[in-house]
């Protein structure tokens, strides 16, 4: 007997009683891409997760649904979760002196107090405006 | 709008409502798969397109009551039943398996493509309005149904099979979308549609090449009989039960809100 | 949905490992300055296995609990609420997928989830184990099992997991809409005719026990509880969710005239506390052993969908035996 259900879908399916189970393979879900969505054109593509699927085209199809069904989206951009490099975070500090590099930072140039000295001290040439 | 002779006013009536059922039923049809579907990826997708169907529907309903003084749109959809439906036999079919549920999808929106593409320069503003507004819908549908059809045409023996198998009992039931109504002549007269009949040319026109691409065989056109009837309220056994299915809320109390 | 509050756990003392102390430590102040866990740090091994089951089964709750709701998704009344039940019933689909990303990310791939879970060995929420008899049921799960989800998520998107914060994130602001759909359908029927009225009083009723029963019975104090409040993990007791629960919804549900099935349920002003009767808790265990009046048949539908959709997955599958998994 299958199975009848409360849901008329569900009974449709003929489910039998005793049904085998059979395993998902490994991959069976196929390998996953990573999605990047472009809200509106003028937008950076931002990082909003992944999908799994059988190839980059069906891969898009289904980000197409699964992260811009709600908001506004430009464009979207899909790429093999594989082809995406990326260190470990044990090496992070390969990052770490980067924010001590004042020379590289409009903020590490002060120089007024030198020039108020200057003026202090020589008196100015030319009125200000 | 100016005032539509009684003649034209039957023509789009008619017209309107055999759009619209079939929106209706095939957008039901396809929600079935929802949480049901062969990877929750296109769980989701194909549950949007399902959704898009009842929006359709609903769109067209709309320009029933608002313009030809038909009932309001859950009223025309919740309570007529299977005679008074003018949707095809295609529509009606149980999900199947998702080999018949996919062909189903590319047969049915690739002519709906066609469709609203010729309805964007109809004569009948609200019909044009409707068809420019959800053209970019269905392009996705299309894209979606080809790939699909391309995929699994070409993969396994066992995926060629089914795709065929599923295509050739789909096409005569294809086929009777495009069975001519009686107001053809009128509403190409009067530039609202062009016809039945041109719309199948170009539905053949653009399924074959993708037909073929996937790598299956279009059957022979000629030596099908096309499933006629749904559009003059004969339907297949399957549609009074979906109806009374669908309405069995409803109909507890059509007069309240729910 | 639904956070399925309540981690079914059978983890013991003797599974626990030993992980190096000073990596230990350091992990535990990362937490401790409220930065978060990404999938390439080092992490305990026990924070790696708890997280794994916690996501894996809210990602089956979320599937899981597409079908009690799908019961009605071919009768809903009306454009509006037919609609409305088919995008929430997607936006849960959509909520397993997320979640599973996530749970991938933690290096155990879907196809291993969904083999646990049809196998009975990975849990999921019990409330789904319970019918949708009528349209009210499916007002009253929208509405409360979503609202009693919310609070869980809400409360677990603070927690230490980079990728099951950002999924939470998104499945949270989803979650909003499905309470609003769920609470405007149930008004619609309690301020309906009588009729309807008795329909949601009805599934109400039906559905209190199971609301009780979502955040899973009051917490065990031991030391592995602890280290899970430590890791941010878990972030609040099941009793404090409840108590949260009760505080936000009892008084909505109280103001559309709707009555539960507990006549001892009253906050205490005093202590600012619900009080209620304690639910069966012994009941609670069978349905998660299986004695649910719908385990199997939420199984067997899981199954059948999974076989249905097998000749598809196989034609497309790839010979490579390369896994790949989500990256963040
Ligand atoms: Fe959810
Ligand atoms: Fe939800």
């Amino acid at each position: 007997m299958p199975i009848i259900s409360l849901d008329p879908r569900v009974t449709r399916l003929e489910i039998p009683e005793e049904q085998g189970l059979e395993p998902i393979q490994p991959n069976e879900y196929f390998e996953t891409y990573e999605v990047f969505h472009q809200a509106k054109s003028g937008d950076k593509h931002i990082h909003v997760g992944s999908v799994h699927a059988p190839s980059a085209e069906m891969a898009f199809l289904f980000a197409k649904e699964q992260y811009g069904r709600r908001s506004k989206s430009y464009n979207i951009w899909i790429v093999r979760s594989s082809d995406i490099t990326s260190i470990m975070s044990e090496d992070a500090d390969i990052f770490a002196t980067a924010p001590e590099k004042t020379y590289r930072e409009a903020g590490g140039y002060k120089v007024r107090e030198k020039i108020n000295a200057f003026r202090k001290q020589h008196g100015s040439t030319q009125q200000s405006s | 709008m100016e005032a539509l002779s009684s003649l034209h006013k039957e023509a789009i009536r008619e017209f309107l409502y055999k759009m619209a059922d079939d929106q209706l039923i095939l957008g039901h049809r396809n929600s079935e798969w929802t949480g049901l579907g062969p990877l929750l990826e296109e769980d989701i997708a194909f549950s949007s397109m399902a959704q898009d169907k009842l929006g359709h529907a609903l769109a067209l309903y709309t320009i029933l009551h608002e313009h030809l003084g038909e009932k309001d749109p859950d009223t025309i959809a919740f309570t007529r039943n299977e005679r008074e439906l003018r949707c095809c036999h295609l529509v009606e079919y149980p999900i199947g398996g998702y080999d018949f549920s996919l062909t189903r999808h590319f047969l049915f929106d690739t002519a709906e493509h066609l469709r609203f593409e010729m309805l964007a320069g109809s004569a009948f503003e609200p019909l044009a309005q409707v068809a420019r507004k959800i053209k970019g819908e269905i392009k996705y549908h299309v894209l979606h149904a080809q790939t699909w059809m391309k995929q699994l045409g070409s993969a396994t023996e066992e995926s060629k099979a089914r795709m065929q198998s599923a295509l050739n009992e789909t096409m005569p039931l294809a086929l009777g979308i495009f069975e001519a109504s009686p107001f053809e002549a009128e509403l190409a007269e009067h530039n609202i549609f062009a016809g039945e009949h041109e719309l199948r040319n170009r539905w053949l026109e653009v399924i074959a090449p993708t037909v073929a691409d996937a790598g299956l065989v279009l059957p022979d056109i000629d030596a099908l009989t096309p499933a006629y009837g749904g559009r003059q309220g004969y339907h297949t056994e399957y549609l009074q039960p979906l109806l009374t299915e669908m309405t069995e809320v409803f109909r507890i109390d059509p007069t309240v809100e729910w | 949905m639904y956070g399925g509050g309540y981690i079914y756990d059978k983890s013991s003392p003797a599974e626990q490992h030993q992980d190096d102390p000073a990596k230990l430590a350091e992990f535990e102040a990362k937490i401790d300055r409220g930065e978060k866990i990404e999938p390439h740090d080092w992490m305990p091994r026990d924070y790696r296995k708890q997280l794994i089951r916690m996501i894996e089964q809210h990602a089956h709750s979320e599937i899981i609990g597409a079908l009690p709701e799908g019961t009605w998704i071919t009768r809903a009344p009306g454009f509006r609420r037919k609609l409305a039940l088919m995008a929430k019933v997607q936006d849960e689909v959509g909520h397993g997928q997320l979640l599973y990303n996530a749970a991938e990310t933690l290096g155990k791939p879907r196809e291993e989830m969904i083999n646990d879970l049809l196998s009975g060995k990975s849990k999921y929420s019990n409330v789904f184990n319970y019918p949708a008899k009528t349209w009210g049921d499916t007002a009253v799960i929208a509405w409360l099992i979503d609202a009693a989800a919310i609070v869980n998520q809400v409360t677990n998107s603070k927690g230490s997991y980079g990728p099951y914060c950002r999924a939470l994130e998104r499945i949270c602001q989803e979650e909003s809409f499905h309470l609003k759909y769920g609470h405007d359908t149930v008004v619609y029927l309690a301020t309906g005719t009588p009729t309807q009225r008795a329909m949601v009083q009805e599934a109400l009723t039906r559905w209190w026990p199971p609301i009780m029963h979502f955040f899973g019975p009051p917490d065990k104090v031991s030391v592995h509880t602890e280290k899970l409040m430590r890791w941010k993990v878990k972030l609040a007791s099941n009793d404090d969710m409840r108590q949260q629960f009760l505080n936000m919804y009892v008084p909505k549900i109280w103001e559309l005239g709707l009555t539960l099935p507990d006549p001892n349920l009253r906050k205490n002003d005093e202590t600012g506390q619900w009080e209620y009767t304690e639910p069966d808790w012994d009941e609670f265990f069978r349905v998660i052993n299986g004695e649910g009046p719908c385990n199997a048949e939420r199984l067997a539908v899981r199954n059948a969908a999974e076989e249905n959709g097998r000749w598809v997955r196989r034609a497309l599958m790839k010979p490579v035996g390369q896994y790949t998994q989500p990256l963040c």
